[in-house]
């Protein structure tokens, strides 16, 4: 009875797939991260247990906000610490303790105090930290090219840094464009997407999309919610957010499709790109279950805390 | 004379007609004549075959003769010539001779018969002499027969051995030297042996009878003497009850009790006893009693079979002589059959537990004979008075009052499987409909009476005694828990119908000093009002709330904010923590389901028990959650219209509570976890 009282106030805030693209790893608020077989649960003979997580266990005391796949292992931000677990122990079914083991990577962290900190993931220790921000931060996204970085908070703000010298570079404050700003939601930023010259970028504002070069909004989309994560796949953007749907947009600033979803408002949603035979879209929020679309168009089934 | 003689005669000649009439004549003239020609003398001469050869050869002359004649006829000589005249003669002369030998003839014929019929009759005299004889021996056979098979009375006696006989009997009636030879003589004197014998025991019996009367009389008195003590005795005994009670020894109460037990069917004899042995042991308050009519009890026991035997015959006549009247009766039967097979056994078990604060819980257990379960009945009774809470109307209903002591315990269904066939052949479908008359079945009550049916989820290895014993304590303790629970349950709805939220000192530091929403109504539901609310449907789908759960609506309010909280409790509650959901009535209706804030809410109340609890044992659940809740909404009003900037005119809900952060995580949840004692507000 408890169990099935906790389920029903078990919200998703977090996915992230397996470097080989074959699992899952949700984590939700009460601090757990589950694993889910990809495999299992799109073959032809899956059944109810195979829509089951593989393994489930604590990670944090407060809820998992945020997870991150690198090659090898799978980085979970809680309530002030960052674990990193190692997938394949985590495919292994084993319950992992922390193992930091990388090489020559640099983790960009985001915090509450209102600033950007990098680590050199291989000795641990914080390189650097970009100032700017006046109130946390909720979202960061990499791009590859220029290598910068975009930062997104709740003061309103989308800063981008150059990661090589860590200045900032631009600030646009969303709230100011009338054509995206909604004052009667507030001013934050919560979600930041980015494809070569484009962002996408909403909150508070309404979604929209942002030419870089020139530094002004493009379309702005008639999302009635505020959006929690956006993303950019082939021509369409993709973005979750309060309702219970998934809507699909184009460019221009039409809204194609809204795909209906199990949770009534939805946080995360993640695409697995990495591999081709389980090319599916999965979609967590406010509820035990996440649904997991094969054909983008509609919800294929679910998996379950 | 000799006319008379012709008289005579004339019958002979009637019968013989060809007689000779020479014969009679001369016998008519005179029998004095002795030479009188009798033909019959004749015929001794004659052969009869000779007399054959002559009736030939006349018949062959006489045919001649005629040829003759019809020749001279034919040659047309006239009649009468000499010729003719004389072969005429000669033919007459033939026919006289054929008429003598007719007559030859016939005499012979008679001769012969009369022989015959002489000789006949010498046999039939020989014979009847032969059948008399015959008669006569098979008589006498009969006789002797009869005569051997006489049984005589003397053998029915069964006489003493003969060396016995000889030995015992004085000399003068064996007489030995007569019977040893004679059998008829040795059986005489053995009779009369047997019959000296007689007499004598006969007279021993009866100065037998005689001492017994004598002795029956003794015995009378003495028994009449007894009797007389008897009321001496109940005297001393009625003296002596004072002085039990002063001992504390109830002797005589439970000698009684005893005795009554001795007629209780088995279940509830193991339920008796083991209640019993867990009040002396464990608490003293539990006391166990038996009600009901021993006399009935006593009838049950002795199986009548032939009064059985009367009454069905009796029944048969009575149906027979109804369907003539009447037409139903089918459905009559029915229900007698019903009534028989739900017959409950005439005594019934009282044990009443007592809690700390006064109140008495009372339970009746009832044994049904045929369908072989036990049911009970509860009935509580408080020292306080328990009204003016509307709401708690359901709480100590006592039909509900047991529902659901351990899980899924609904007590709607009989435990015992074999009930099922003997419903189907009465025509019962559901044991529920009978619960209220009868009491509810529940598996508990069974197990401590000692039934264990095999339905039961886990198959224990004790029967009997030991199952009862070892679900004692913890059925017993249960109840107890159940009942407090539910009394504190109606005292807490009392003062929540007035607004009121009556949160312990212990308690206090669960929530912030000031709370501004207050309670503002607090009534009961009922199952179908409930399942027709839009913001419950999760609960429904999740399988969370059953038929037997207690449902409740709570309005809490600030300002112009009202807050619907829809509470489901588990009649197992504080075990089961009471499930809220909740709607927002404010600048528009939101839910739990289409706001993330109003869901951390739910979570907030509904999940947290090892806070809300309180001290054991956890009655404060219900009011902590409720007061839980109004600290909630006012953090929610008070954030929300932080959140929302460049909104027109002054705030409704100026922002009192310290928190760190107003918004967290991607669905900016409010902080509504309250840290004591630095009194702020932060995220979970």
């Amino acid at each position: 009875m408890f169990i099935s009282l906790q389920l029903l106030h078990m919200s998703v805030f977090s996915q992230s797939f397996s470097p080989c693209g074959r699992f899952l790893a949700a984590g939700n608020n009460y601090g757990e991260i589950a694993v889910f077989s990809l495999s299992a649960a799109l073959s032809p003979d899956a059944s109810q247990a195979s829509q089951k997580p593989i393994l489930n266990f604590t990670a944090h005391d407060g809820p998992v906000f945020s997870l991150l796949s690198t090659d090898t292992h799978l980085l979970s931000a809680g309530n002030g610490e960052i674990s990193a677990w190692s997938w394949a122990e985590l495919i292994k079914k084993v319950r992992v303790s922390c193992s930091v083991n990388f090489i020559n990577l640099i983790l960009i962290v985001g915090g509450g105090d209102n600033n950007i900190h990098i680590m050199d993931m291989e000795t641990g220790i914080f390189k650097s930290v970009l100032k700017g921000h006046t109130d946390y931060i909720h979202c960061l996204c990499f791009k590859e090219r220029e290598e910068e970085i975009l930062s997104g908070g709740e003061d309103g703000a989308v800063r981008i840094w150059d990661s090589r010298t860590n200045r900032p570079v631009h600030c646009i404050e969303v709230f100011k464009y009338e054509e995206c700003a909604r004052p009667q939601f507030g001013k934050w930023i919560s979600c930041l997407a980015t494809d070569s010259d484009w962002m996408l970028c909403g909150g508070g504002p309404s979604l929209s999309l942002w030419h870089l070069r020139s530094m002004s909004p493009t379309s702005v989309f008639p999302l009635p919610g505020c959006q929690r994560e956006a993303v950019f796949y082939q021509d369409l953007i993709m973005s979750v957010g309060e309702g219970p749907h998934v809507s699909h947009c184009l460019h221009g600033g039409t809204v194609k499709a809204q795909i209906p979803c199990t949770p009534s408002s939805l946080n995360t949603l993640a695409l697995n790109l990495k591999n081709t035979e389980h090319r599916v879209m999965t979609v967590g929020g406010s509820s035990h279950q996440i649904d997991v679309f094969t054909n983008f168009s509609y919800k294929a089934f679910s998996l379950s805390f | 004379m000799s006319s008379d003689a012709v008289k005579k005669r004339k019958p002979k000649v009637i019968r013989n007609e060809e007689g000779t009439p020479e014969t009679k004549r001369g016998r008519a003239e005179g029998e004095q004549d002795v030479l009188v020609y009798h033909e019959e003398v004749e015929l001794e001469g004659r052969d009869p075959q000779q007399d054959y050869l002559l009736y030939k050869d006349t018949c062959a002359a006489l045919a001649k003769l005629m040829a003759e004649i019809q020749e001279l006829k034919s040659s047309g000589a006239k009649v009468g010539s000499v010729e003719m005249e004389e072969r005429r003669r000669q033919c007459s002369v033939h026919f006289i001779t054929l008429k003598k030998l007719n007559r030859l003839a016939h005499m012979r014929l008679k001769k012969g018969r009369d022989q015959t019929h002489e000789a006949k009759q010498r046999v039939d005299v020989l014979h009847l002499q032969l059948q008399n004889l015959l008669y006569e021996v098979m008589h006498l056979q009969k006789e002797i027969n009869k005569c051997l098979e006489f049984k005589s009375q003397h053998e029915e006696i069964e006489l003493v051995s003969e060396e016995e006989f000889f030995q015992e009997a004085p000399a003068e009636i064996s007489r030995p030297h007569v019977t040893r030879d004679d059998h008829h003589q040795l059986t005489l004197a053995r009779l009369d042996w047997e019959l000296e014998q007689r007499k004598r025991l006969a007279e021993q019996y009866k100065m037998s009878l005689a001492r017994k009367e004598k002795i029956h009389k003794a015995i009378e008195q003495k028994r009449e003497y007894l009797s007389s003590l008897q009321p001496g005795l109940q005297n001393i005994m009625q003296a002596s009850l004072p002085v039990q009670e002063c001992l504390s020894m109830p002797f005589e109460q439970m000698q009684k009790q005893a005795e009554v037990a001795r007629h209780l069917p088995p279940p509830l004899y193991v339920l008796l006893v083991q209640a019993a042995a867990y009040g002396q042991a464990c608490d003293k308050t539990l006391s166990a009693s038996i009600s009901g009519d021993v006399d009935e009890a006593k009838a049950l026991s002795r199986p009548p079979e032939d009064s059985q035997d009367d009454e069905s015959d009796s029944d048969a006549e009575e149906e027979q002589q109804n369907t003539k009247r009447r037409r139903a009766t089918v459905g009559v039967q029915l229900d007698d059959k019903r009534k028989e097979m739900l017959r409950r056994h005439p005594l019934s078990l009282c044990v009443d537990l007592k809690c700390k604060d006064g109140s008495v819980l009372h339970l009746f257990f009832y044994y049904l004979m045929n369908l072989n379960i036990l049911t009970v009945k509860t009935k509580v009774s408080t020292t306080t008075d328990l009204s003016g809470a509307v709401s708690a109307g359901e709480l100590l209903n006592s039909e509900s009052l047991l529902n659901c002591l351990y899980a899924s315990d609904h007590g709607q269904e009989t435990p015992n499987p074999t009930n099922r066939y003997q419903f189907d052949k009465v025509g019962i479908t559901t044991f529920a409909d009978y619960v209220s008359d009868l009491g509810h079945p529940y598996v508990w009550v069974q197990k401590l009476g000692g039934l264990q049916f095999s339905s039961d989820g886990a198959q224990s290895e004790l029967m009997g005694s030991a199952l009862s014993a070892s679900h004692m304590e913890r059925t017993m303790k249960l109840l107890q828990g159940r009942l407090q629970a539910r009394l504190a349950l109606h005292k807490q709805f009392s003062s929540l119908e007035h607004s009121i939220i009556p949160v312990s000192g212990e308690c206090q530091h669960l929530f912030p000093a000031k709370v501004v929403s207050g309670l503002t109504r607090w009534t009961m539901m009922s199952y179908q009002e409930f399942t027709e609310l839009g913001f419950v449907q999760h609960v429904l789908k999740a399988g969370l709330l059953r038929e037997t759960d207690l449902f409740f609506m709570a309005v809490v309010e600030r300002g112009t904010a009202r807050l619907l909280a829809a509470v489901v409790v588990n009649p197992r509650y504080p075990e089961v923590m009471p499930l809220f959901s909740l709607s927002l009535h404010w600048k528009g209706e939101r839910s739990g389901r289409t706001e993330d804030n109003l869901r951390a809410m739910e979570s907030e109340v509904n999940v947290f028990r090892a806070e809300l609890q309180g001290p054991r044992p956890g009655f404060q659940l219900l009011t902590n959650q409720i007061q839980r809740l109004c600290v909630c909404l006012d953090v929610y009003l008070e954030m929300e219209s932080q959140v929302c900037d460049g909104s027109e005119g002054p705030k409704e809900f100026p922002r009192e509570k310290m928190c760190l952060r107003t918004a967290r995580g991607p669905s900016r949840l409010k902080p509504f976890k309250y840290n004591h004692p630095q009194g702020f507000f932060s995220h979970r």
